[in-house]
């Protein structure tokens, strides 16, 4: 379990997370945690879900997204999941995911435009 | 005839779910299938591996893989001494779930698939047997 794994960085007023291409369960749960610390101590308008090289979604990483996606909006901030491949997008629908509150968008450029952030 | 060239996974710890997706996902590439099914196929092994984890602590995921002569396509099979299942129809249900999970798991991976097979005896264990035939 790689506690560096997966990066939290803020960018303005926004947090960036990149998700490997193939994250465990462990990265996972990490990420939720340093997702809600981020917000805590940075105070942003949002989290930014880069998966462009996510490969694989399954129903446990779409959980996980969907309770962060939720604990970020209780929190009062949005998050978008931004950048799905065509085959994970197709995966994921057949298999019967939802991500709860999270917003989409089809680049990290546009999901920073939907949260309202600037560069 | 069916070839069958073939492996297997131990699913006893969570990493162990990585292993049998990356080993999948090896293997179904090697067999020409699309990305889209590669992707399929390896969100399948996913859920069906981290079941075994989850209910029934370890197991083995074995694959195979079936050439007919004109028909070239990859089976799974998801075998483990748990608990068992009671009733086979309530978990093929959409969001039936004993766990946390979101009860997608095996009505999804059939979804995924071409075929699934499920046998299971309560206090001997369960074992799920999935196939993706190769388009074109």
């Amino acid at each position: 379990m790689a506690d560096d794994n997966i990066s939290v960085i803020k960018i303005h007023d926004v947090l960036l997370v990149t998700v490997p291409p193939d994250p465990d369960d462990g990265s996972v749960n990490i990420l939720q945690y340093k997702v809600l610390k981020g917000m805590e101590r940075h105070r942003v308008k949002g989290l930014v879900l880069d998966i462009s090289a996510c490969q694989t979604v399954d129903s446990f990483f779409a959980r996980v997204i969907a309770e962060t996606a939720q604990m970020v909006v209780l929190m009062g901030g949005q998050t978008v999941i931004a950048g799905m491949q065509p085959s994970v997008a197709i995966t994921a629908t057949q298999l019967g995911l939802k991500i709860g509150n999270a917003l989409t968008a089809l680049t990290v450029e546009h999901a920073l435009h939907k949260i309202g952030t600037t560069i | 005839m069916i070839e069958c060239n073939h492996g297997t996974v131990v699913i006893s710890d969570e990493s162990d779910i990585i292993v049998a997706r990356k080993t999948i996902r090896e293997v179904s590439e090697k067999l020409g299938f699309s990305l889209t099914d590669v992707t399929r196929i390896v969100t399948a092994a996913s859920e069906l591996a981290r079941n075994i984890f989850v209910y029934a602590g370890s197991g083995v995921m074995s694959w195979c893989i079936l050439d007919t002569g004109n028909l070239v396509g990859i089976e799974l099979t998801f075998e483990d001494h748990g608990p068992g299942i009671a009733d086979l129809k309530q978990v093929m249900q959409e969001g039936y779930s004993t766990s946390k999970g979101l009860g997608l798991g095996l009505p999804g991976s059939r979804r995924l698939m071409d075929d699934m097979e499920i046998r299971s005896r309560v206090g001997e264990g369960t074992t799920v047997v999935v196939k993706k035939w190769r388009r074109g």
